[in-house]
């Protein structure tokens, strides 16, 4: 056995915490990976070639909505094919129901549910696609894709907190910006993602599954109304009802045909009206039905499997006629090409982070010219995409003026990603400006082959360019997630080799203490059987959205589990007691039995505080009514809760019976910091209108520099100033002193003045964190952090008895659960959406249990070394 | 300290003649209370536990309780200075007292509070009360050292001890791994406060009983060993 000093403990486990630091920030790097995403909006400089070094030109201005219409006609060189868009979305349908798999039609039952749908089809009205949806097939990242063409990466829940507006580009504010009206009925997550874009709205909730009848009715009852009228130009139809059909009885439910067939009423009603009358005066509407996701066999989805992913896009009404019902219905794309077909069929930009291509076969009613200029746009985008993630990929590209005769040679394209893109963008601006010149000199001999080369070298770029993109969008770097994950491994087999090595030394210098038939308590059997579950449970989503239940649960278990060992030295009672046990003795012990049920009740209080979770928040809490009972019963709390931080601080400053004069100092620091935040709270309440004032700010600033210094100050000076020979009489104060080993410490002094000055600074950091926590959470959780403040101080009082011998290791768990069951108790979660921008320090609340425990390992590592 | 307790109770508790016979035809007695509890709930009643939780576990609780205290309390543990009808007083005052405290963890570990909630709590801790408490109560009565014994260190000495002492773990155990499911988002009937605790616990009290047959079982078996040593 190596011989473990004190210094070689330290710079190990220092060592050891260090490359745990590493490896996880390597680990986050690599699985939040940030990628470069354009910001902003696309605007005119979409329609200029993005090869060339931009120029800067004066017209970028905020133009107004109908110059910025025709800017956009004139500039994209496309007439537009319609002017109305009819968006109609059927959560939750899969493609095959309409469109069938692979070669098969879809079967007997689902042709007749939708018969007008399927007439649609064969006539060569409409075209059908597998929209191909990627993963998480659920509803908002969804409609996100279908409007934005993008993918979302991890992040972007976390980069905008709490807002679930939709902040990219997007083809519903393109529309926006040209001033379209938009009304939208069906499924409120719309109006979550473009608040105030719509002139008309009746949203739905998704929230009761059970309905599949009124969330449909909700919607079509709209439909005469909004039919006639004629002052929308995009009209969006979100039916839930199909979901919930699938969520209740599964794919192949019996309620699944009824629902289809109101469906296909609905799109046989916008067509009858809409688009089957060619003279409308209003122009021509485009109806596009779409689902969001598919279904698995049960109804469920989120998953990426072809069930789910399946989901559909029909185009009802483009002016060319498809040749037989296989072509109609046998074509794939993916959800992300539904934004750039949209957004050039009705002349605005497509949106600065697409990845989608345009849909083959639904420009066919347009010129050759203006199908190559379509393909040159969307190519153009691409390009501008592929540049903000490759930056060297602009060097080398062919900037030139298309009306020079300039001949490229086209070449095979093969090496690293940027020189292939660079070479098949080359290739097919080439072929296209040939065509070009080949056109304005008037012979078209084999025009043909030209335009079909043209466009087969424009669509081996955009698929090449598309796949690289939503690759690059879901990929994670492997080895540097291995390499986290690894540095991580052998920090804990470091640490495990130092905590074997105490342990060593410890039986060696407290022989009586281990035992050697040592069997396993009650209450370490279980924390190690709660870690357990924990770990399993992180497999189960349905048991991670209810994390709080599980903390809650496991923290009081055990909390009953140290009431149970409680109970066993609690003297019998029917034992003539010939020894004379000392009634102080008996009657602390009761106390510590009671600071039990103490620890308990409040964490049944807190539990109760909000209800968290995904499930059950709509349940009733306490903070919803105290909300509800008015903001003045809040005030009063949040008032008594800082003048109860105060005083409990005190009182357990003063239980070190100090004799120095060092403690009043720490004591008078508590109290004006104290002051302070109660002043700011009263004065913040006085001015709740006005987000933020001067006064209140100046009073946070003086807050957190007293707060500061006085925590500074304590920590260096209270080892030196804590006089050393006070603690001889300890026998009244021994609660703070944690002593799990009260063994053969009498003699050891020193030490104990030690553990005075880390009773002190541990106590000062516990004290100044809740009142920083009073100061920025909500008023509404002042009584959460008072209830974990006291269930630390009983927790403490708990292990302090003389007769229990918890293993050090049992003590930091029933913290870390404390501190886990607080976090929630607090009313956050554990997703990225629901962070509290004001509560966003909490999680460093945990890291402050975090430093209390490590001051016990702190005491153990002095009195073993 | 502890141990000369230990040793003291388990004196008194070996003389007191429980055959593996009589042990196995009280708790075979104590379960087909609890079958006829249910038929009566299913076929006279025509309730169950999931619609109505608490009328049925009220009548469980009816049906089961003169059972379970009258088989406790005939072997009671020193039938010299306690007769049959002390021994059933201390089972029926036990049943309160476990029911307050079952309904305390209960509330502690997160069971719902609210008036819509309470008669289904106060039949659920009756029950729980009647298999943890009221057996040890009938037999024990309140002898501090027999209970701290069987609940607290879980020793059982003697088969009354693994009679009482293993259907009651069971019975908590069950309970305990009855609430798993109750948070979860599979919109079944039964994740409601307090079913599936309730069937938790039944399951856990029934394992429980079996088990300890198989200990006293065990128990017998090394019993006659060390008398002939």
């Amino acid at each position: 056995m190596s011989y473990l000093t004190c210094t070689r403990l330290t710079t190990w486990t220092l060592a050891a915490v260090l490359l745990q630091i590493f490896g996880l920030s390597f680990f986050l790097y690599g699985f939040f990976p940030v990628k470069p995403a354009l910001s902003g909006v696309s605007g005119p400089e979409s329609y200029r070639s993005p090869m060339c070094e931009p120029v800067k030109d004066l017209e970028e201005k905020i133009l107004p909505p109908d110059r910025l219409r025709s800017l956009y006609k004139e500039m994209s060189g496309i007439p537009l094919s319609f002017d109305r868009l009819i968006l109609m979305v059927v959560d939750g349908l899969p493609a095959e129901f309409v469109l069938g798999k692979g070669d098969q039609p879809p079967t007997k039952v689902m042709l007749e549910a939708m018969p007008y749908t399927q007439s649609l089809l064969s006539s060569g009205m409409a075209v059908g696609y597998h929209a191909k949806a990627a993963p998480p097939t659920v509803t908002m990242p969804r409609l996100k894709a279908i409007v934005s063409g993008a993918i979302g990466g991890f992040l972007d829940v976390a980069f905008n907190f709490n807002t679930q507006a939709l902040l990219d580009d997007n083809i519903v504010g393109q529309f926006y910006n040209i001033s379209w009206k938009m009304v939208m009925h069906g499924d409120e997550t719309w109006l979550k993602l473009f608040p105030g874009f719509f002139t008309r709205h009746d949203g739905v909730s998704s929230f009761y599954v059970k309905d599949t009848i009124e969330v449909d009715h909700n919607v079509s009852r709209h439909l005469k109304t909004e039919l006639i009228a004629d002052d929308w130009n995009l009209l969006i139809l979100h039916y839930l009802g199909l979901d919930h059909v699938g969520h209740i009885g599964g794919r192949n439910s019996i309620l699944m045909s009824p629902k289809l067939k109101e469906m296909d009423e609905v799109v046989k009603m916008i067509h009858m009206n809409k688009i089957l009358p060619q003279d409308d005066p209003h122009g021509q509407t485009l109806l596009v039905l779409v689902s969001d996701h598919g279904m698995t066999g049960n109804g469920n989805h989120g998953g990426s499997s072809y069930d789910e992913t399946d989901s559909l896009a029909v185009f009802i009404g483009l002016r060319s006629k498809v040749p037989d019902y296989a072509s109609a219905t046998n074509n794939a794309a993916f959800q992300v090409d539904i934004a750039p077909t949209l957004a050039l069929l009705f002349g605005v930009p497509i949106p600065k982070n697409n990845i989608g291509v345009l849909i083959e076969g639904t420009f066919a009613s347009l010129t050759d010219d203006q199908w190559l200029r379509a393909l040159e746009l969307n190519s153009w985008q691409l390009l501008r995409l592929l540049q903000a993630q490759l930056p060297h990929l602009s060097q080398g590209l062919p900037c030139k003026d298309p009306t020079v005769e300039q001949y490229s040679q086209i070449s095979k394209c093969s090496g690293s990603a940027e020189l292939k893109f660079r070479c098949l963008i080359s290739n097919a601006a080439a072929l296209h400006d040939a065509w070009r010149l080949n056109g304005a000199r008037g012979f078209r001999n084999n025009s043909r082959d030209d335009f079909r080369g043209t466009v087969a070298a424009y669509y081996e770029f955009l698929r090449t360019a598309s796949e690289w993109l939503s690759r690059r969008a879901t990929d994670k770097p492997l080895d540097l997630l291995a390499f986290g994950v690894i540095t991580m491994f052998v920090s804990c087999l470091i640490l495990f080799w130092l905590c074997k090595e105490v342990y060593n030394k410890q039986k060696q210098c407290f022989p009586n203490l281990y035992r050697s038939n040592y069997t396993m308590h009650s209450d370490e059997s279980f924390v190690s059987i709660a870690i357990l579950i924990y770990i399993f449970s992180m497999g189960s989503s349905s048991i991670v959205e209810e994390e709080q239940y599980i903390w809650h649960f496991m923290t009081s278990t055990l909390y009953l589990i140290f009431f149970r060992r409680s109970i066993q030295s609690l003297p019998a009672g029917q034992t003539p007691n010939l020894l004379n046990v000392s009634n102080g003795q008996k009657c602390s012990n009761y106390s510590h039995t009671c600071s039990i049920i103490f620890v308990l009740i409040c964490g049944r209080v807190l539990r109760g505080w909000h209800q968290g979770g995904v499930n059950w928040t709509h349940l009733p809490d306490i903070s919803k009514w105290l909300e509800q009972a008015g903001l003045h019963s809040i005030i009063y709390i949040q008032i008594a809760s800082v003048v109860l931080v105060i005083s409990l601080g005190s009182w357990a400053l003063y239980l070190l019976r100090p004799k120095s004069a060092f403690v009043p100092v720490v004591h008078i620091s508590f109290v004006i910091s104290g002051i302070l935040v109660l002043l700011h709270n009263i004065e913040h309440q006085e001015h709740t209108l006005i987000t933020s004032n001067y006064s209140t700010t100046s009073i946070a600033q003086i807050i957190y520099a007293t707060i500061s210094m006085s925590v500074i100050t304590i920590v260096i000076a209270s080892p030196w100033l804590m006089p050393i020979s006070l603690y001889k009489t300890r026998s009244t104060s021994r609660f703070h002193l944690m002593s799990s080993h009260s063994i053969d410490i009498h003699k050891r002094t020193p030490e104990l003045g030690l553990r005075g000055a880390a009773y002190l600074i541990g106590w000062t950091y516990i004290v100044f964190w809740c009142l920083i926590q009073l100061l920025l959470q909500k008023p509404i959780n002042a009584v959460p952090i008072i209830l974990v403040l006291l269930q630390i101080l009983a927790s403490m009082y708990y292990f302090s008895m003389p007769e229990l011998h918890h293993k050090q290791w049992v003590e930091v768990a029933a913290f870390y659960f404390l501190g886990m069951a607080g976090h929630f108790g607090l009313g956050n979660s554990n997703t990225l959406a629901t962070i509290d921008v004001a509560g966003a320090f909490i999680s460093l609340y945990i890291t402050c249990r975090y430093h209390n425990v490590c001051y016990y390992l702190c005491i153990t590592t002095v009195d073993f070394s | 300290m502890e141990k000369t307790t230990a040793e003291a109770s388990s004196d008194q508790n070996v003389s007191v003649p429980v055959s593996i016979w009589e042990a196995f035809r009280l708790h075979l007695i104590c379960g087909l209370g609890l079958a006829v509890a249910f038929w009566v709930a299913h076929n006279i009643y025509s309730i169950d536990l999931i619609s109505n939780p608490d009328q049925t576990l009220f009548l469980i609780w009816v049906i089961e309780t003169p059972i379970i205290i009258g088989v406790y309390s005939i072997s009671r543990w020193n039938p010299k200075q306690c007769s049959f009808l002390k021994a059933v007083g201390h089972g029926l005052l036990g049943i309160p007292a476990g029911a307050f405290l079952n309904a305390f963890g209960a509330i502690v570990l997160g069971a719902p509070i609210g008036f819509l909630y309470i008669k289904r709590t106060i039949s659920w801790s009756l029950l729980m009360s009647l298999f943890t408490f009221a057996p040890a109560a009938s037999v024990f009565g309140s002898s501090w050292n027999n209970w701290q014994r069987l609940f607290v260190y879980a020793k059982p000495a003697g088969i009354v001890d693994y009679m009482i002492c293993l259907p009651a773990h069971g019975t908590v155990i069950g309970a305990w791994l009855g609430a798993w499911p109750m948070p979860l988002d599979w919109e079944r009937p039964w994740q409601e406060w307090p079913i599936s605790v309730s069937y938790g616990a039944i399951a856990g009290y029934i394992i429980g009983m079996v088990a300890s047959l198989g200990f006293i079982f065990m128990f017998d078996r090394r019993r006659p060993h060390v008398k002939g040593d």
